[in-house]
């Protein structure tokens, strides 16, 4: 099998037909609807409470913590997915090999907990 | 291979080791596991293995070099100390796993067979260093370290990796010796040729250039291991080059050596630069560690001379140098850390040459042991640098690099100037150094580590048979 640069241009094709979407609806919003200000209108959020200071506020260090801790878990659950799927074709040896790699993140899971990362008052 | 196994088991042990509130255990702990993983390295003497689906090679050269790394990791945990004492600020346990992680990575570096395998043990190797950089949280100088080092490595591996996408597009394989074949055809006129795959090479040789801090790619040097504590600067100055260059001289030799006629005049030049650079710029520097680190280039420099020159000979004289340097440049920094924090200046250790004034007086077992590390780094006969250089000038002279040559003789006659500092200022300058205090242990690393320098300058066959 030979690819040649021209065998792409339908993705090109795509993407142009994509772009130009979303520029057609974007200017037919701008140019049919109507347009009313108010201060209200103009707020950030038009309902609930109104909103005080900052966003950039500074956030504790243990918010990222937990966020990467979860990330971590949760990236492990995407490796297990194509695993599951070919779960007979591997075998045993596929078992056994992610019962290594379950038991390794096991530990780490473990050793997180003793450090304490997840004790929120300290 | 069953080091690289174990190693990581051990890494995982020692974090848990650091649970049990008792920070003795730790070192004797770390240097058992090493000594078990050198032990496991040794069983695979005169085998040659392919594992992991052709991902990894062992044999006798992967085990020299394996053990290599792993003496001098041994020497480099045998004289770190407790890493303060300060509960809430150093971890120990952690330290000691990072390390052990990172030999996994040098190990790999060391017996790979798969593109992917080198970039990966690169990267367990980098990553881990970027973290024992910035170790000392609270000090500013790490931090900047930690951060320097992170992101010029960062585009460091990004250009290596961008190097094997290349050689891959160009060759289609993944594998040393399925390049090697390639490119052998192709100098038969076998197989087609294209200038991607010279482009390839050119950006692999700078990825791994920059990790082994050869210049122009050293400026990152200076910094991280000023920076750095001491015990992680002499990991760094060991490990990493022994390991780095091993990967370059492997992947040189046995993929690209049919197109050897290309890339010799890189090195070539750049060694001759590197040396130079590195040693015109040490004579100028006040700080013990800074010249360590400039001397750390000068030595990439002369290793650099030995792959260059591509000779039958070059792995075992990679080898021994990397032996050599390793042995005296653990014992340096050694001295240094004991030295440095005996004398403070404006609360912090003292790094400069004046430090060392009248080192001798009360502790002539430290000053021995500098003098002999200096001497051994500059290259004086009875050493075991003089053989390293030795074997490398030899080389050299074999491929007949000439210009290298010169420039080699010429910068070993200045790094003798900056070598000699620190002694003259232990025996020769006035000063009040009392007696410092010294653990067992460090002492008996000290006595190994200039006994191995001096027994190695007598009978270099000792090792050089077995390389």
């Amino acid at each position: 099998m030979n690819y040649q640069p021209s065998d792409y241009l339908p993705i090109l094709v795509q993407l142009g037909a994509a772009i130009a979407f979303i520029v057609a609806t974007m200017l037919a919003t701008h140019w049919l609807g109507p347009k009313r200000h108010s201060k209200l209108k103009d707020d950030v959020f038009e309902c609930g409470i109104e909103s005080i200071g900052d966003a950039r506020t500074p956030i504790s260090v243990k918010y990222f913590l937990v966020a990467i801790l979860f990330v971590l878990f949760d990236v492990e659950i995407i490796f297990m997915y194509p695993w599951a799927v070919n779960f007979k074709a591997l075998g045993w040896d596929g078992f056994m090999e992610m019962i290594v790699f379950m038991g390794l993140l096991l530990l780490g899971f473990i050793y997180v907990i003793k450090k304490g990362v997840l004790k929120w008052e300290k | 291979m069953n080091s690289i196994i174990a190693l990581s088991l051990f890494g995982i042990a020692n974090l848990f080791l650091g649970f049990l509130n008792n920070r003795k255990i730790l070192m004797p702990a770390t240097l058992a596991f090493i000594l078990f993983a050198l032990g496991l390295n040794l069983a695979d003497w005169n085998t040659e293995v392919l594992w992991f689906n052709n991902m990894l090679r062992t044999n006798n050269l992967s085990v020299n070099f394996t053990t290599v790394i792993l003496v001098a990791t041994l020497l480099v945990v045998a004289i770190s100390r407790g890493f303060g004492d300060d509960e809430e600020h150093s971890h120990p346990a952690e330290y000691y796993a990072i390390m052990l992680f990172s030999v996994v990575g040098a190990i790999m570096m060391v017996t790979f067979e798969n593109l992917l395998m080198l970039f990966i043990g690169l990267e367990i190797l980098s990553v881990s260093m970027y973290v024992l950089t910035g170790s000392d949280k609270r000090n500013l100088r790490s931090n900047e370290a930690a951060l320097k080092y992170f992101l010029m490595g960062a585009f460091a591996t990004g250009i290596l990796l961008f190097g094997v996408a290349l050689v891959y597009g160009a060759t289609g394989s993944f594998s040393i010796y399925g390049i090697g074949n390639f490119v052998t055809e192709n100098r038969m006129g076998q197989s087609e040729i294209t200038p991607m795959l010279y482009v390839g090479i050119l950006l692999i040789i700078i990825g791994l250039l920059f990790k082994v801090s050869a210049a122009p790619f050293h400026f990152w040097t200076p910094d991280v291991y000023e920076g750095a504590p001491t015990i992680f600067t002499a990991f760094m100055s060991t490990v990493v080059k022994t390991a780095g260059f091993a990967a370059l001289y492997r992947l040189l030799s046995v993929s690209f050596v049919g197109e050897y006629g290309k890339w010799v005049y890189l090195l070539y030049f750049l060694c001759a630069a590197t040396l130079i650079i590195a040693n015109i710029t040490a004579v100028y520097q006040q700080s013990f560690k800074r010249m360590m680190a400039f001397s750390s280039i000068s030595h990439a420099g002369y290793l650099l001379m030995t792959v260059t020159s591509n000779q039958a000979t070059t792995q075992s004289s990679i080898l021994f140098y990397s032996l050599a340097y390793s042995i005296a440049t653990v014992t340096a920094f050694a001295v240094m850390i004991l030295v440095s924090e005996n004398k403070t200046s404006n609360g912090k250790p003292d790094e400069s040459f004046d430090a060392f004034k009248g080192l001798a007086k009360n502790n002539p077992l430290l000053a021995f042991a500098l003098a002999v590390s200096m001497l051994s780094l500059a290259g004086i006969p009875l050493t075991a640098g003089f053989w390293g250089k030795f074997f490398i000038f030899s080389d050299a002279f074999k491929r007949g690099l000439i210009l290298d040559l010169i420039v080699a003789v010429l910068m070993s006659a200045v790094g003798v100037y900056y070598y000699f500092k620190p002694i003259i200022a232990s025996y020769m300058k006035e000063g009040n150094i009392q007696e410092i205090t010294i653990k067992p242990i460090y002492k008996l690393t000290l006595i190994i580590t200039t006994i191995l320098t001096i027994l190695l300058g007598l009978m270099p066959d000792l090792v050089k048979s077995i390389f």
